[in-house]
């Protein structure tokens, strides 16, 4: 399932690109940014800035939707009982389901569409949610784009089996890996994962030969701090074949999906990091030999 | 090449002329109107061309004229900075009207004495009737001027100001020099035949020709004199050279042709303003300004007379005088174009006649010292090909990034073997440049207006389409239609009754034109502008009467993203899914969308039907095909010089409709695109404020879908982008290879960006002291911001801001 295909994107991989969100993840990382990404299945998002009461909601799924005193609806998402009902259904737009069926077909029509703004170094880039944690069909389109020789770049944290990410290799250009602490407390209270998988995943992917660069989310509270930003790249360091390091500054843009998802944004902090704060970190990983780069 | 970073500071003197000119108040100059009504008066028996030859050789000879301290290029339109002249002979009932509250005005207020007011009045009282505009209407039918005060086609900007819209032979002026054009006028002169009536009229052609130049020659002598004067005057020796230099550059370019980069500048300049001087008419354009002043430059340069650093404070200078010139309009018209531009284009880059590409060091130096100036004039255009250079790109880009919308790009591409098919000799067609916004003509060979004779408002049209021809606003039915929209059983009924309507109006467009051009032709005839335009003098002919090699024209039709999104929603959610019934969209469109139910339809509208910017063939289609009906019919009929001379003499479409979308959208009711009645609606061809949601490589593929090719009077799109996504080297390669795309491959017209953030806007509007040199783009111009109506301020905020 897709949540959202965005073009001309030029911060995730290298080029122009487009950008397919694949919908479900493994973890639950609290700063996350795409909170609607991490249910396999469809997210009912509500926006009531737009929300004008036409009450086609309530229309739809009685049980779920109610007209409130105030300037919208109540929603009760656990009541909803067949979510593809709400398809559509508000005019505004005010509440969306997030989340479509699209096929390989359907995928390609769209990439095909920007695929004259590619040129040498555009393509696609396949991100989430989790896109290793997809079926088959992700197979499928990197076999279509293997074929049409449209260059592919995949995010992914490789929280997943091992298996999973096999059977990717050799169609996936680049894999841009989420690396976000190497921590296992850290990892594991935080994000509810386990640091040892990713690490374990990431040293068999660079054994295999496969283009990998490492990203690391720059997050307050988290791993912000000069020691463990070392230990990070220093981990990294140890394996060879990988040889450039992307430091992404945390952002609050998604703190506004928490809402219309009717879920708490648990993470505390909504300061910003600004790209000097990183300077430190970009020089470290470069006196260990690492290309850098702030941002995607 | 050069390669050096774009960051030069401007000199003191630079900086202290620029702010001289950004800080005078627009006023009005009665000296133009007072020479021109004292001429015509007594003077009631001559042609036309005479009148106007010995009103301009009056005006040059006796207008006020100065040299202000530190000018290095000289000469002014009027007595003061940004006061305009005014034209009386071609319309004048506006200002006794007008000029009380033209200091009030919403935008582009004008501040005028007690005393101008006076003398004003009593000109206009001698005037009256006598004048273009009242010609102009009354050689429209009824029915013409009915379709003009409806607003569904507006041509008032032509009667008012005359058509203008040309770029002159600039190649031939500094090769043959002033003296260089009585030689040829005096050849064809000796061979009149007298004895014919044609004969008659051009020997008063030819006596006018060189009267005009004449003029011209002692303007330039009063400025060689004055610098003479001044020079003996000042106790700066410095100073006293520059003056004594510019005396010597006036002396030599009244009489021969120029010798060196500096008098070469000073003649285009002077050549300029005299045309700004001589017609009423905007869009007077510089054209090619890098090829022809190049040769000059690069002598210079060898033989060690200029340093790179001195021809761009003269090139400066130039740009600063050239804010200098103002114009006034009357508020129906000045609602048009917002802002008071007068749209002097200079084009840069393209390639040279052979293919390869023109850019040389002096596109880096113009396209660098209009990027130092940061203001409205000149209106800088590029012309992109394949083959232009990623470093000169990069540099527009850098210039791009200042946030005052230029350059502009055209593009080779489309135009150049588009012109060639027309018609066009290939050399010439390599030779085009933008004359104003982004339309284009080939200089010193093209007769005026290559775009913008009549603006068709196309939604309005559309509404007449779904209520049996009737059109609301006018209480007129011009032509009965083919039913309500309530009787339409198909989208294909839709579809008929359209082209029923647009064929109609796109006949009564050229009628229109027809009687203003008449008007234009028999009332306002240009001789400095016809010497300076090739074949005039060997033909004896004014431009007008088809004197130019070649004559292509365009309208302007408004409100091309409505018109597509209008179509679609109604074909997708009335037709196909039936989601809103015909009597509930009409009835939704009567009351504006107002109650729930009315919201309702209008979100429907809205966030249910594809949207044109989106790169969706469902509404790119549909609007293609409705645009065709127009492109087709236009091509139908001719000129007034059909068969006079010029090549082509035919129309084509054209959407470089400045800031037409907001007047126009304030006399259209509700529109089936969700669009409120009387907002503005979309820009040139750019997808309406807010519709467009996938970036800008989705706009570029639904823009290039239009028949670009077909709309040579320019498929303008304006994108705004936020500052942050270009500040980087990398973000500006990024865009640059994606405009790369849209020209050399989806050959798409034209691209032009606005890089200001919405904050600033904001508080711009807030705090317009601070904000005085704020530029922002235009559909194809640049005009300071808070010189806008509050309604067009508003215009520019809401449009999409794309995020890379």
């Amino acid at each position: 399932m897709i949540f959202n295909i965005q073009r001309f994107s030029t911060h995730d991989g290298d080029g122009i690109r487009t950008l397919i969100f694949y919908k479900g993840c493994p973890l639950r990382c609290q700063w996350c940014s795409n909170p609607e990404s991490h249910s396999f299945g469809y997210s009912i998002m509500y926006d009531q800035t737009l929300c004008k009461r036409f009450g086609d909601c309530t229309l739809a799924e009685p049980a779920a939707f109610e007209l409130n005193d105030g300037k919208g609806v109540d929603i009760r998402r656990r009541e909803v009982n067949q979510p593809l009902n709400l398809k559509d259904v508000c005019a505004s737009k005010a509440l969306v389901l997030t989340g479509d069926d699209l096929s390989v077909d359907d995928l390609m029509t769209e990439i095909e569409k920007d695929v004259p703004f590619y040129k040498d170094d555009g393509g696609v880039t396949l991100s989430g949610g989790e896109p290793l944690s997809q079926d088959q069909d992700l197979i499928l389109l990197l076999k279509r784009l293997k074929e049409r020789k449209i260059s592919t770049s995949m995010e992914t944290s490789l929280h997943v089996s091992w298996a999973r990410i096999e059977r990717c290799i050799g169609m996936v250009g680049t894999f841009l890996v989420d690396l976000k602490h190497t921590d296992k407390e850290k990892f594991r209270h935080y994000i509810l994962g386990d640091a040892g998988l990713v690490m374990r995943n990431l040293e068999k992917l660079a054994y295999f030969g496969a283009k990998v660069v490492v990203r690391i989310p720059v997050i307050p509270g988290f791993n912000h701090s000069l020691p463990e930003i070392q230990q990070m790249v220093d981990k990294v360091s140890t394996i060879s074949g990988i040889e450039e390091i992307h430091f992404l500054p945390y952002h609050t843009f998604g703190v506004e999906k928490y809402k219309m998802l009717g879920m708490e944004y648990e993470f505390g902090t909504d300061k910003q990091v600004h790209e000097s704060e990183l300077e430190l970190y970009v020089q470290y990983a470069q006196s260990r030999g690492f290309r850098t780069k702030i941002g995607g | 090449m050069i390669t050096k970073e774009m960051t030069k500071e401007v000199t003191e003197r630079i900086a202290r002329l620029r702010e001289k000119v950004l800080s005078a108040k627009p006023g009005v100059c009665t000296e133009r109107a007072r020479f021109y009504t004292e001429v015509y008066r007594e003077n009631e028996d001559q042609p036309v061309i005479i009148k106007r030859a010995l009103a301009l050789k009056m005006t040059l000879e006796k207008m006020t004229i100065f040299i202000d301290e530190g000018e290095l290029i000289v000469g002014n339109q009027s007595s003061a900075h940004r006061a305009a002249p005014i034209f009386p002979e071609y319309a004048v009932d506006w200002l006794p009207e007008e000029m009380d509250e033209l200091d009030q005005r919403p935008g582009d207020a004008f501040y005028i004495t007690e005393e101008h007011k006076k003398e004003l009045s009593e000109i206009a009282a001698w005037w009256k009737g006598k004048v273009l505009w009242d010609r102009g209407r009354a050689l429209m039918s009824q029915e013409l001027r009915d379709l003009q005060d409806s607003a569904i086609i507006k041509a008032t900007g032509n009667l008012s100001s005359g058509d203008a819209h040309i770029a002159v032979d600039f190649y031939k002026i500094l090769e043959v020099g002033i003296s260089g054009y009585f030689k040829e006028i005096e050849l064809h002169h000796k061979q009149v035949d007298r004895s014919k009536m044609e004969g008659i009229r051009k020997d008063k052609f030819y006596t006018a020709l060189a009267m005009g130049l004449e003029s011209f020659q002692s303007f330039i002598r009063r400025y060689r004199d004055m610098a003479v004067y001044l020079s003996k005057e000042t106790n700066d020796p410095e100073r006293e050279k520059e003056l004594q230099k510019i005396a010597d550059n006036c002396g030599v370019i009244a009489e021969q042709p120029p010798q060196d980069f500096y008098q070469a500048l000073q003649l285009v300049y002077f050549v300029q303003l005299i045309l700004q001087i001589e017609s009423n008419g905007h869009s007077v354009s510089l054209g090619r300004l890098d090829q022809y002043l190049y040769p000059f430059y690069k002598k210079d340069l060898l033989a060690g007379l200029i340093s790179e650093d001195f021809a761009s404070e003269l090139l400066e200078s130039t740009w600063i005088k050239l804010l200098s010139v103002n114009k006034i309009r009357p508020w129906s018209h000045t609602r048009f174009s917002a802002g008071g531009p007068l749209y002097q284009n200079v084009t840069i880059g393209g390639q040279t006649t052979d293919g390869k590409d023109a850019v040389n060091e002096l596109s880096f130096l113009v396209l660098e010292s209009v990027g130092n100036m940061k203001l409205t004039q000149p209106n800088l255009s590029v012309r992109f090909h394949k083959g232009i250079s990623e470093e000169f790109m990069m540099a527009c880009m850098k210039v791009i990034e200042k946030g005052f919308g230029m350059p502009s790009f055209n593009n080779d591409e489309v135009v150049i073997p588009e012109l060639i098919n027309l018609g066009v000799e290939a050399e010439d067609a390599y030779n085009y440049s933008a004359i104003g916004c982004i339309e284009i003509a080939v200089p010193g060979k093209w007769g005026y207006r290559c775009t913008g004779m009549s603006f068709l408002n196309l939604m309005r049209v559309f509404l007449a389409t779904l209520h049996d021809g009737y059109d609301s606003q006018s209480g007129h039915t011009f032509l009965k239609g083919m039913g309500k929209f309530s009787d339409f059983k198909t989208y294909e009924d839709l579809f008929k009754a359209w082209q029923h309507q647009i064929r109609y109006y796109t006949r009564k467009t050229v009628e229109i034109d027809t009687a203003v051009d008449t008007a234009l032709e028999e009332q306002v005839p240009d001789i400095l502008c016809s010497t300076f335009v090739d074949s005039c003098i060997a033909r004896g002919k004014t431009i007008k009467e088809g004197g130019s090699k070649y004559d292509f024209v365009s309208g302007l039709q408004v409100g091309i993203a409505n018109l597509g999104n209008s179509l679609a929603a109604i074909k997708k959610l009335v037709f196909e899914e039936k989601r809103i019934s015909k009597e509930e969209l009409l009835e939704a469109l009567e009351n504006n969308f107002e109650g729930k139910e009315g919201e309702k339809i209008r979100q429907l509208l809205l966030n249910f039907a594809p949207k044109y910017g989106n790169d969706d063939d469902y509404v790119d289609l549909l609007l293609k095909d409705a645009y065709m009906e127009f492109i087709e019919e236009l091509k139908n009929y001719r000129t007034t010089r059909h068969g006079r001379g010029p090549i082509g003499c035919r129309y084509y479409a054209g959407t470089s409709s400045i800031s037409a979308n907001v007047p126009s959208g304030a006399v259209v009711p509700a529109t089936p695109d969700g669009r409120k009645a009387f907002t503005p609606v979309a820009e040139g061809s750019s997808p309406s404020s807010g519709t467009d949601l996938l970036g800008p490589t989705a706009v570029f593929k639904s823009v290039s879908k239009l028949p670009t090719e077909e709309i040579m009077g320019g498929v303008l799109l304006n994108q705004k982008l936020s500052p942050a996504t270009i500040a980087k080297d990398g973000d500006k390669q990024k865009l640059v290879s994606i405009i790369r795309t849209f020209f050399a491959e989806l050959k798409g017209w034209n691209v032009q960006y606005n890089i200001v953030s919405r904050e600033t806007l904001l508080a711009a509007q807030k705090d317009p002291e601070k904000y005085r040199d704020l530029v922002v783009r235009i559909a194809g111009y640049s005009a300071f911001f808070t010189t806008l109506s509050p309604d067009t301020q508003d215009d520019i905020i809401a449009r999409t801001e794309h995020t890379l």
